[in-house]
């Protein structure tokens, strides 16, 4: 895994940790574990999952559009960044 | 009596199942066949323990065709809370559909209490009639799931001043395609949003409850259905604001948006989005039928809090919330001057199941004291400006604080509790709690933690919690939530995935 990835899943992590719920550490998590169905995080969190990545990594999502499934998975939040980061 | 089916068709958009008219009425028969075998009949009740798709609905007008009264129940309850509502309705049996968790059909089936899935229709058709305008129609439960339940029921009487009352007032083309995207077992989503169009003849659209990935595609299906009216809350509008592409074929002829204040800046927003300015607050409570005042002409500027008219309701806002003595013009706020939102309406509730103490204490003279705080402004619109109720309203779902108290307060551990609401940037408000325990180390707090679980539905579950020595009260041994709420925010919560992840590390 390179360094920016990784860099990216601690913040990313970090960020989780605000809005989990408490039934089960973020840290358990594979990734690609998906977060409404471990438990991590309720359906509707995904509003905040957006907002997180809009303000951290300026993503516009009103242009490039999202499905739920590409931000089920911590794995999939950070192959989205890399995407918009090419 | 007969039960006028002038209804329109039944459709799931995004399962891509559909009921004409004939079929409605052949669904119905089969299942009035089925409880008639079952023997249920007038003054039964029923939990209709699933929701939000097409047989949901022909359960419904069936068991009314019976005579009985339909108990939906939201399917995420845990198996203790369900048999603790099952306790108090005395249901005579439970229809349940392939989704019904296995739980609180298991302790439904201990107590005795017959299950019938709803595909089990059986072949053979029944009419029947022994429905009376003043049997109980509906209760829904709004709080005590885990304590002393307290269910709102409505008879056909109610309901139909209701749904009369909005047709009076909104116009009857906007609702010709209307769609459902709120829970079936509680009032916004079942008696406004669903009952009123389709039995007024539109068709009705209706899909699984607060599913982002349904959100997420709702302009494309407003298109593809042409579809003229929907209801919905606050945080799903957030969401299709944010990540939904909006509908381009203009079908959209009214929306309402319901159970939670829309500010200023969503509506307009809402506006924008679905292309119609006719966009509106519905002010509706389950005692009074749900939908009770909003805006006949939707397309005025918005406001924060502004509602507008009483649809079939008379409004008023007074200097007072006390319900033991009558009420008098003196008590009447004048215009601009904020009070307590009175309610009058033919579509009030029958009164609370079994306790018409709880029912003595919101009612006064056919006046219902709604616990929400407002004022009539220069055109006599009812603006509200916050509310005194004891409810954390987490994007739209009214979860009662004195429900998680009620749990917490058994495990052993707990010598008190007080759950309160936390603001929230998605739901408007969440849950916290503030617990005093007799052993505050790590193994009690998971142990509470497994309690709870076991006994509250996960949306009622605190997402924060703080531990402190004492809940602060006042000196008649009130609890003043908003003061225990501000005392907890002077310091961080416990960190609960923390601690359960130590618990569970070997």
């Amino acid at each position: 895994m390179n360094q920016d990835r990784e860099a990216r899943r601690q913040a990313l992590l970090g960020f989780l940790r605000t809005i989990q719920k408490a039934g089960r550490p973020v840290e358990s998590l594979s990734d690609t574990d998906r977060l409404v169905a471990s438990g991590l995080i309720d359906s509707l969190a995904i509003l905040q999952i957006v907002t997180y990545l809009e303000t951290t990594y300026g993503i516009d999502f009103s242009i490039r559009g999202v499905s739920p499934e590409e931000l089920g998975s911590i794995g999939g939040i950070l192959d989205l960044i890399e995407q918009e980061k090419k | 009596m007969l039960i006028d089916l002038h209804c329109g068709e039944l459709i799931e958009p995004f399962g891509g199942r559909r009921w004409n008219r004939a079929d409605i009425r052949r669904q119905i028969a089969l299942r009035v066949g089925r409880f008639q075998e079952l023997g249920v009949g007038p003054h039964d009740r029923v939990f209709l323990l699933f929701g939000n798709r097409l047989e949901f609905f022909a359960e419904l007008v069936a068991l009314w065709k019976c005579g009985a009264c339909a108990i939906p129940i939201d399917a995420r309850l845990t198996a203790f809370e369900v048999e603790n509502l099952a306790r108090a309705a005395a249901p005579k049996l439970v229809v349940v559909d392939d989704a019904t968790p296995a739980g609180p059909i298991k302790v439904l089936e201990q107590a005795g209490i017959r299950t019938v899935p709803t595909a089990d229709t059986g072949s053979a058709e029944a009419e029947a009639a022994r429905v009376q305008l003043d049997h109980d129609a509906l209760m829904l439960f709004t709080s005590g799931s885990t304590g002393d339940p307290k269910g709102v029921v409505h008879t056909h009487r109610s309901l139909r001043a209701r749904w009369a009352g909005l047709r009076d007032h909104l116009p009857a083309a906007a609702f010709a395609r209307s769609l459902c995207m709120l829970p079936t077992h509680f009032g916004h989503g079942l008696i406004c949003n669903s009952l009123f169009p389709w039995l007024s003849g539109c068709d009705l659209f209706i899909t699984p409850p607060f599913r982002p990935d349904l959100v997420t595609r709702i302009g494309a299906a407003i298109d593809e259905h042409a579809i003229t009216f929907m209801s919905s809350v606050p945080p799903i509008w957030k969401l299709a604001l944010k990540l939904a592409k909006p509908p381009q074929r203009g079908s959209l002829q009214r929306v309402h948006v319901g159970s939670a204040p829309l500010s200023a800046a969503l509506w307009n927003d809402i506006r924008t989005w679905t292309g119609t300015p006719h966009v509106c607050n519905a002010y509706g409570i389950t005692e009074t039928g749900s939908w009770v005042a909003g805006l006949d002409r939707a397309d005025v500027p918005a406001e924060d809090g502004l509602i507008g008219y009483g649809w079939g309701a008379v409004v008023k806002v007074l200097n007072t919330d006390d319900t033991s003595r009558p009420l008098c013009p003196e008590n009447e706020c004048k215009t601009g001057e904020s009070g307590y939102v009175w309610l009058n309406t033919p579509a009030l509730m029958k009164g609370y199941f079994r306790r018409d103490d709880l029912t003595a204490k919101a009612v006064v003279d056919g006046w219902f004291m709604t616990g929400d705080i407002g004022f009539l402004d220069d055109l006599g619109r009812l603006v509200l400006r916050g509310r005194e109720r004891d409810e954390i309203n987490k994007g739209g779902m009214k979860i009662y604080p004195s429900d998680i108290d009620a749990v917490v307060e058994r495990y052993p551990a707990a010598s008190d509790v007080c759950a309160f609401a936390l603001d929230d940037p998605i739901y408007g408000q969440a849950v916290g709690m503030a617990v005093v325990l007799h052993d505050s180390g790590e193994e009690a707090i998971c142990g509470l933690h497994a309690w709870m679980k076991v006994h509250l539905a996960e949306h009622k579950m605190p997402s924060r919690w703080w531990l402190i020595d004492a809940i602060p009260r006042t000196s008649r041994g009130k609890i003043n939530r908003d003061a225990v709420k501000a005392a907890c925010q002077q310091k961080p919560p416990l960190d609960i995935p923390s601690i359960l992840a130590r618990k569970m590390s070997p």
